[in-house]
């Protein structure tokens, strides 16, 4: 038998990707060459050695971006978008015109911008006409009307100043005073409180002081006449000792003295 | 990972289902590249641009079921360009600057699983990106069939579709990889036992 199997056939049956007629056949070659069969389990060894490889831990990019602008809708275009923007600005001004009743007017270089009610342009005419005197005089009048206008309105100020100041003080002096007697009264009404309850804890106290007192007295005497009785009954038993002693002692020398005498005796006869 | 209704939806320019789309993916696509580079920043890049140019092309795919391969086609090819801009260019990463030893490993701060022993953390770690090394060892073409096939769980076909190669080369590639990398482990002595006792 000449079989000899290709690389291929080798590692198809490394990952076990043999069919069984293949399978067999390559079995019994190994039977027939097991030189060959340690040379592909060496190399199954060597992958499992490599599988012993980590993967790296990777984060993906969280975003993705993307700087294509196709199939963007007309009307989000940049240009539509300023055009747009104009036009609403322009209609706005013209709203907002329209409501404050502005008007722009252009005449022999003078331009004028008016608000509300339009004025005559007329006037022009008539005050080219004055003469400079004219002119002065109407500023002089003008001025007096005026600075007697300002005096008569500062003089109607003071007074109303003066007034008003007068009418402050009285009114906070007024409340001052509210103020003061309010304070006043409440401190009164608080000492007097104070000295009450001061007098009251003061009188239960001293009662309670002087209840103490009469106990601890009584209790002194209590004690004192212990004391008396104590040391009546320590001299009462201390006479009581000296008493026997003193029999004893009396007793010996009783006994002392009849020996003596009885010794006398039996000597003399 | 997601339904074809997602990718319908994304393709017909919702911006949702794209986003959706970057979240369910990014992590996959990132590790291919982290793998095929062994590099943070070069990983990144690829994964961005990857799915800078999904954003931008999802409207012509026409089979959503191919979305998958479709993915790693740009990937692929992302990784491929860095590659060649990288290596006219060589720069190191400041992550990979000086990686210190134990403790004062960054590679520590990165370990997977935090409920685990500390000690274990670093350890797997550092087993990690050693055989991350060994891998990077073998030729582009090798790498790319590796990871698609042990790291993402690409099936041949996919991975064929992927590549615009046939499954058989896809194998083949991958029977020399397999090769390669048991040389490449017995020449460091990394062995399943020695695996075994570092974890």
């Amino acid at each position: 038998m000449n079989y000899k199997p290709d690389e291929n056939t080798l590692i198809a049956y490394l990952y076990g990707e043999l069919d069984g007629k293949e399978q067999e056949k390559l079995a019994q070659y190994f039977q027939e060459h097991p030189e060959e069969l340690k040379h592909v389990q060496a190399l199954a060894q060597a992958r499992v050695i490599m599988g012993a490889v980590n993967d790296k831990e990777v984060i993906a990019p969280p975003v993705f971006m993307d700087d294509q602008s196709h199939g963007r809708p007309l009307w989000q275009t940049t240009t539509v978008r300023w055009v747009t923007g104009m036009a609403a600005s322009f209609l706005f001004l013209m709203v907002a015109a329209k409501l404050i009743g502005m008007e722009i007017y252009y005449s022999r270089g003078e331009a004028r911008i008016t608000f509300g009610k339009k004025q005559g342009v007329a006037q022009t005419d008539a005050v080219s006409r004055l003469t400079v005197d004219q002119v002065q005089t109407m500023i002089s009048s003008s001025l007096v009307e005026n600075n007697e206008f300002i005096a008569a309105r500062w003089a109607d100020n003071q007074r109303k100043l003066d007034e008003s100041i007068r009418h402050r003080l009285d009114v906070n002096s007024k409340k001052t005073e509210d103020m003061i007697r309010s304070f006043v009264d409440g401190l009164q009404n608080e000492n007097l409180r104070s000295m009450k309850d001061y007098l009251q804890l003061s009188s239960a106290e001293q009662k309670k002081y002087v209840e103490s007192l009469l106990v601890d007295f009584s209790k002194y005497l209590q004690e004192q006449r212990n004391q008396d009785l104590t040391l009546f009954q320590t001299r009462m038993s201390s006479m009581e000792r000296n008493t026997d002693q003193f029999k004893q002692e009396t007793e010996q020398i009783l006994s002392g003295i009849i020996s003596s005498s009885a010794g006398k005796k039996e000597n003399n006869y | 990972m997601h339904s074809d209704t997602l990718i319908a939806r994304a393709r017909d320019g919702d911006k949702n289902a794209q986003g959706k789309l970057v979240q369910l993916w990014y992590k996959r696509i990132y590790n291919y590249s982290y793998k095929f580079f062994f590099d943070h920043d070069l990983a990144m890049e690829a994964a961005q641009k990857t799915f800078i140019s999904m954003h931008r092309n999802v409207g012509g795919l026409q089979d959503c079921g191919k979305f998958k391969s479709w993915l790693y086609t740009i990937a692929v090819n992302y990784c491929r360009e860095e590659l060649r801009k990288n290596k006219s260019n060589r720069s190191l990463s400041l992550h990979d600057l000086r990686p210190g030893e134990g403790e004062d490993s960054y590679r520590w701060e990165e370990s997977r699983n935090r409920s685990e022993n500390p000690e274990s953390q670093l350890r797997h770690a550092e087993l990690s990106d050693l055989l991350q090394k060994c891998l990077t060892e073998l030729p582009q073409e090798q790498r790319e069939v590796v990871i698609m096939k042990e790291y993402e769980g690409l099936k041949f076909r996919e991975i064929a579709d992927v590549l615009n190669i046939s499954e058989n080369t896809v194998k083949s590639r991958m029977y020399y990889a397999l090769d390669e990398l048991k040389r490449i482990l017995d020449r460091k002595k990394i062995t399943k036992e020695s695996i075994g006792y570092e974890l």
